[in-house]
């Protein structure tokens, strides 16, 4: 068990050391013009200089706030919206055809719609992560409501378990593996919308930064954003990983 | 054990229904039929049963057996006639009726342990958190899970899972206990041994238990009568007392000539239905 975990790790270092070598050897070979592809050596000194005492580090920190924000955001709505629709067929059978048809709309449509109401502002970023991460929290709960066992309703009635009760007690945990890996989709998608969001509104942060750098053709300090985005997806689905693992151990020996 | 139903097998009693008139039975079942539809499943069902006794309930498949049970819990409704509870309609489920459903793997929450489970039901009834722990101890220690209160249903046997689920149900403090067909699942050493915890815990608590079962052999040993169902639609085909003692042993009582001449008078009966 630990070996094998331990050479997991080495087989993915391992990976990531052979995608740099060969990113290496095509900048040292200069395939590309370093104009628009800088070596991993420039990325990584941009990357550096930009952490330590350069721009770099408060505009990441900026652009996770939102992004977290913002799936916050969604994740409240979501789950609790999606309660409230998933516990009533009734309420399903009124809203399902009207979530049907909002739901396939890129978040990215919604960004005039927002800015109109909005302007160019933090806020307006917000709303459009939030909306663009809400479906598949809110579906996620709106299903595994549904999904329910129908067993556990009668043991909640013979038990005289109240109504909020059986939604805190039985619903909501049954529906926690959809809820759990709809929670981490919300989280890729509301870090794709805080970029786009901020590309969009000229707000501070990784996006506008991004941007500026491509603009200007700044391609180390492009590539340096780009690696903390990166960075940024991976510590994001593994904290969530961990609270998946902690939260489903009653799944685990399955 | 001072509360083995004493009046209901010791032969006292040779009429067809052994109630005494002065008691007002725990459950009276009167007149009860339901229908989905056209497709009537039981056509008039009455039965009393009396505080403390154990009422097993066998019948060939689709007679209703379930179906009766479910309206003894208050989950399905009577298409005309009622149920009563100690005297007052049943209009619903009741924390005093608890059911102990055969699909113990469905009826568990997988999300909490053993002690979780039957603290579900402690919660239901609104018993402060700092009782909990104890009660839940004490349950456990009593269907033999003292050792697994920390263990997730996914980690525990069969067995182990339908005990945990009968702790669960002794955790509302019933009147009314109904079992359906809860060993049906399980392998025959298991299902004995859970025979005689129940039989043992229904004695301690003073219960009343309706047990539906496939199992003529486990309907004798358990019951003080056998309600014998017929199908098309569901009713009462006989009802025959068990005068065998208790507390009844799985070696003594089965060799008894009495279970013997039940069983073979319940089997003629059953196959009977089937042809």
């Amino acid at each position: 068990m630990r070996t094998s975990s331990l050479r997991k790790v080495f087989l993915g270092l391992l990976g990531l050391a052979v995608f740099i070598l060969v990113w290496k050897l095509i900048t040292d070979a200069k395939l590309v013009s370093p104009i628009f592809f800088p070596s991993p050596e420039r990325t990584l000194a941009s990357l550096i200089k930009g952490l330590s005492g350069g721009a770099l580090l408060g505009q990441t920190l900026e652009t996770v706030q939102r992004m977290l924000l913002g799936w916050l955001l969604a994740s409240l709505v979501g789950i609790m919206l999606g309660a409230l629709i998933g516990v009533s067929r009734r309420a399903r059978a009124f809203i399902a055809p009207t979530l049907e048809l909002l739901r396939p709309l890129p978040a990215s449509a919604m960004i005039p719609i927002a800015i109109a109401f909005l302007g160019f502002s933090n806020p307006m970023v917000l709303v459009v992560i939030a909306f663009g991460a809400l479906w598949p929290m809110l579906l996620a709960t709106i299903h595994g409501f549904a999904a329910m066992e129908p067993r556990l309703y009668e043991v909640s009635a013979v038990l005289g378990l109240t109504r909020l009760q059986t939604i805190w007690k039985l619903a909501l945990p049954s529906a926690m593996p959809m809820i759990l890996a709809s929670l981490r989709l919300g989280l890729t998608i509301s870090l794709i919308l805080a970029i786009v969001g901020e590309m969009l509104a000229s707000r501070d942060g990784l996006g506008q930064s991004i941007l500026l750098a491509s603009r200007s053709f700044r391609s180390a300090d492009l590539f340096a954003g780009i690696v903390i985005l990166g960075a940024i997806g991976l510590v994001g689905s593994r904290l969530l990983s961990l609270a998946e693992a902690r939260l489903l151990r009653w799944q685990a020996t399955r | 054990m001072a509360v083995t139903q004493a009046p209901f097998h010791a032969g006292e009693f040779d009429r067809a229904d052994p109630v005494p008139r002065s008691v007002q039975p725990r459950i009276r079942i009167r007149d009860v039929t339901l229908s989905y539809g056209a497709l009537q499943i039981i056509g008039g069902i009455s039965v009393d049963i009396a505080p403390g006794e154990t009422i097993s309930v066998i019948g060939p498949s689709g007679c209703g057996k379930t179906t009766l049970l479910r309206m003894l819990a208050g989950l399905a409704k009577p298409t005309s006639g009622s149920v009563e509870l100690d005297g007052s309609v049943l209009a619903g489920p009741n924390r005093s009726v608890a059911i102990v459903f055969q699909d113990y793997g469905k009826a568990l929450l997988p999300w909490r342990t053993a002690a979780g489970n039957v603290s579900l039901a402690l919660e239901a009834r609104g018993c402060p958190a700092r009782e909990r722990p104890e009660i839940i101890r004490d349950l456990l220690d009593k269907i033999g899970l003292g050792r697994h209160a920390d263990k997730y249903p996914s980690e525990m046997s069969g067995g182990m899972q339908q005990r945990l689920q009968i702790a669960r149900c002794l955790a509302q403090e019933p009147k009314v206990l109904l079992m359906d067909e809860p060993f049906g699942a399980l392998d025959a050493m298991t299902r004995q041994a859970l025979q005689d915890e129940v039989l043992s815990l229904v004695a301690m608590t003073g219960a009343t238990m309706v047990f539906v079962t496939h199992d003529l052999e486990e309907a004798i040993y358990l019951g003080d009568r056998i309600v014998c169902l017929q199908p098309n639609p569901g009713r009462v085909g006989r009802m025959v007392d068990v005068r065998l003692a208790r507390p009844r042993d799985q070696l003594m009582t089965r060799e008894d000539p009495e279970f013997l001449r039940l069983r073979r008078e319940l089997y003629d009966l059953i196959k009977d239905d089937h042809q």
